[in-house]
């Protein structure tokens, strides 16, 4: 059976057409709590579906389509709905050219937004799903949208993206939290997408302000080590982790200039994530105006 | 209406968009991002002074698709420059064609908005050789090709596998020609080397008549119409900045090296899909080289569909029909039929084979 669900994820409106009963199902599951609109113009019309021929029925596969374009090769059908998330992402870093969007996470108290910007492996998620469920507001987990020539970031509200060991931590933190299946055997590895909690879904359309920008790096044998980074270190990592910044040129780097010479830059390399969300809020947010 | 034939009405009259529903606009962005004309249309509607007026929705799309048009815009000077001069030691200076040759000449409406995905260049076919030794050199490496496609491309092509720059990512189609020798319908390329001209900033491209013969040589010999309504739309405004002496030379050129009937075509489709001004005296020259009243009608029944905006979502069975002639027609003016029979016997067994067991399971793939 095929199913259409339109996917208000503020800014952007996506409809997902899919005969995947598995990435039916996580969907229904992991956007429960997305907001609700009057009416929909779809920016994006993605579909999501089985491999056809003989391959439905040895090795299955997922295609990921938006509209007509095909812009990953199949994977395995257990991957499908991950494949969805990773096309979302695709989407919007093909796409959208009128915001700064910087490979990041993005956490706010109130107004007050952190920048979480790092590659993988730096236990970016895992510190996103941490603080989403104690206390912060998820904006986003993998981009974040800044408003060019401002230090103004728009919510991206989307399910966070865990990895391999952070799954098992992860499920054992927030036993109530929404999970999807899990995708075994990406080139990520084993993943799982977690529902933000609905506080963060309600706050979709709510801009923050960047106060700061902390780069997480995840130390096995390190408690809480900061080190306060530079304006030219900063700039240089910041503008590493941009998707459009060759796209946009001028008005990216106007921006994130400004942005590096108004707020503090930090590099965390941390073990313990209470230590971090500590420092976070007992330091750097107390410090911001 | 469909949104195909608003499409082409709102070519013809931009300033219609401003009756548009937001509604609507839903399905146009959708089309013109598969024929990649957002950038264009957004052009079509700044010129007509409406762009500022439309729908937030629509404004969002055609912006996002302006930025990243002028981002290749100018871009692809640089990488002109380059090719130009890794190419310089070999005593080769290669020709632009294509979208890279409308962006390289600052101004010309063909080139603005216009986005492709490959550069082409025409070298002399003795030079190919050591212009492909050279350049692997530098960064432009062989794509992943089946044996066969390589087999098909140096034998029978105008043109070399594709290379593409290994961090760039620039696709690099290099040509000799300007349609397959197996055809039987190649020109000869002297013709068009003695139509060349120089861009403000010194890269070498075709004449205005010579490149716009080009342009629908190989919009009529293709068999694929994906991206027809683009190509039309090419034609239309490189027609459109044509003097007197220009349509002079296109028919002088188009009939020295037997083009005169895909010419005809461009003028018939161009002037009854897209308005295009075409003069009357070269619209009656080319009417002599109509086919039948018969062939005629097929040859509308396929292009009127097949330039017009395509979604494959859209289309009907008669598109489908349309495209299906196309292919063969495209099949057959390019490879005699023992050639083109062993050729789609190849292409069978790899149809059969990823039916059974699943697209891109055997497409080579790019090491690492």
């Amino acid at each position: 059976m095929t199913i259409t669900k339109q996917l208000y994820l503020p800014p952007f409106t996506f409809s997902v057409t899919t005969d995947i009963p598995l990435v039916a199902a996580n969907l229904q599951r992991l956007y429960a709590h997305a907001p609700q609109a009057e009416s929909l113009l779809v920016d994006y019309p993605l579909r999501l579906e089985r491999g056809a021929g003989l391959r439905r029925l040895f090795k299955p596969q997922a295609r990921f389509f938006a509209d007509t374009q095909e812009p990953f090769q199949p994977l395995q059908l257990q991957q499908g709905y991950a494949m969805l998330e990773w096309g979302m992402n695709w989407c919007i870093a093909a796409h959208e050219m009128q915001y700064v969007i910087i490979h990041s996470a993005v956490l706010a108290k109130g107004d007050k937004a952190i920048l979480f910007p790092a590659p993988p492996g730096s236990g970016k998620s895992t510190l996103t799903a941490y603080l989403a469920f104690n206390g912060w507001r998820l904006l986003s987990d993998e981009m974040a949208l800044i408003l060019p020539f401002s230090n103004k970031v728009q919510p991206f509200v989307r399910p966070i993206c865990l990895k391999n060991r952070s799954i098992a931590l992860a499920k054992s933190w927030f036993p109530t939290g929404v999970f999807s299946s899990i995708a075994t055997d990406t080139h990520k590895g084993d993943v799982v997408h977690l529902s933000p909690p609905a506080a963060s879904w309600q706050g979709a359309l709510q801009q923050a302000e960047i106060v700061a920008v902390v780069f997480p790096s995840y130390q096995a044998d390190t408690n809480l080590d900061i080190y306060s980074l530079d304006q030219t270190q900063a700039f240089m990592q910041l503008a590493r982790n941009a998707f459009n910044f060759g796209v946009i040129g001028q008005e990216g780097f106007a921006t994130l200039t400004a942005i590096i010479e108004q707020v503090p830059a930090f590099e965390v390399q941390y073990n313990d994530l209470t230590a971090v969300a500590a420092f976070l809020e007992q330091e750097v947010l107390a410090d911001a105006r | 209406m469909r949104a195909s034939q608003l499409l082409l009405q709102l070519f013809r009259q931009p300033e219609l968009a401003l009756t548009l529903s937001a509604d609507s606009w839903v399905q146009l962005i959708r089309l013109l991002r598969q024929q990649q004309q957002l950038a264009r249309y957004a052009y079509l509607f700044r010129q007509a002074g409406v762009f500022t007026q439309l729908p937030q929705y629509a404004r969002h799309h055609l912006r996002n698709a302006e930025i990243i048009a002028d981002k290749q815009y100018r871009q692809v000077s640089a990488e002109a420059a380059e090719l130009t001069q890794l190419l310089a030691p070999l005593q080769v200076k290669p020709v632009f064609l294509k979208g890279a040759a409308y962006a390289l000449q600052q101004g010309l409406p063909a080139g603005i908005g216009r986005t492709f995905s490959d550069l082409d260049i025409l070298v002399p076919k003795e030079k190919i050789t050591a212009v492909e030794q050279r350049l692997s050199v530098f960064g432009f490496l062989p794509e992943p090709v089946s044996a066969y496609d390589q087999h098909y491309y140096r034998k029978w092509t105008h043109e070399i596998p594709p290379l593409r720059h290994h961090s760039r990512g620039t696709i690099l189609d290099i040509h000799h020609n300007l349609i397959p020798p197996i055809s039987g319908r190649a020109p000869d390329i002297r013709r068009f080397w003695q139509q060349l001209n120089l861009t403000a900033d010194g890269y070498q491209v075709l004449s205005l008549p010579a490149m716009t013969l080009h342009s629908l040589i190989h919009l009529f010999f293709n068999e694929d119409f994906k991206k027809g309504f683009r190509d039309l739309t090419d034609l239309h405004l490189l027609f459109a900045g044509f003097s007197e002496q220009d349509w002079e030379q296109l028919l002088q050129l188009a009939e020295q090296t037997g083009f005169m009937f895909e010419l005809m075509l461009a003028c018939r489709y161009t002037s009854y899909l897209l308005a295009t001004p075409i003069p009357a005296w070269v619209m009656q020259q080319t009417e002599q080289y109509q086919p039948s009243k018969l062939r005629l009608r097929l040859l509308d029944f396929i292009f009127l569909r097949l330039l017009s905006p395509q979604h494959t979502l859209l289309n009907t069975y008669l598109d489908q029909l349309a495209a299906l002639l196309a292919l063969i027609r495209g099949h057959w003016l390019k490879m005699p039929p023992q050639i083109l029979f062993g050729h789609l016997s190849v292409k069978a067994f790899c149809a059969v084979r990823d039916a059974l067991f699943g697209k891109h399971q055997f497409s080579p793939k790019r090491p690492g």
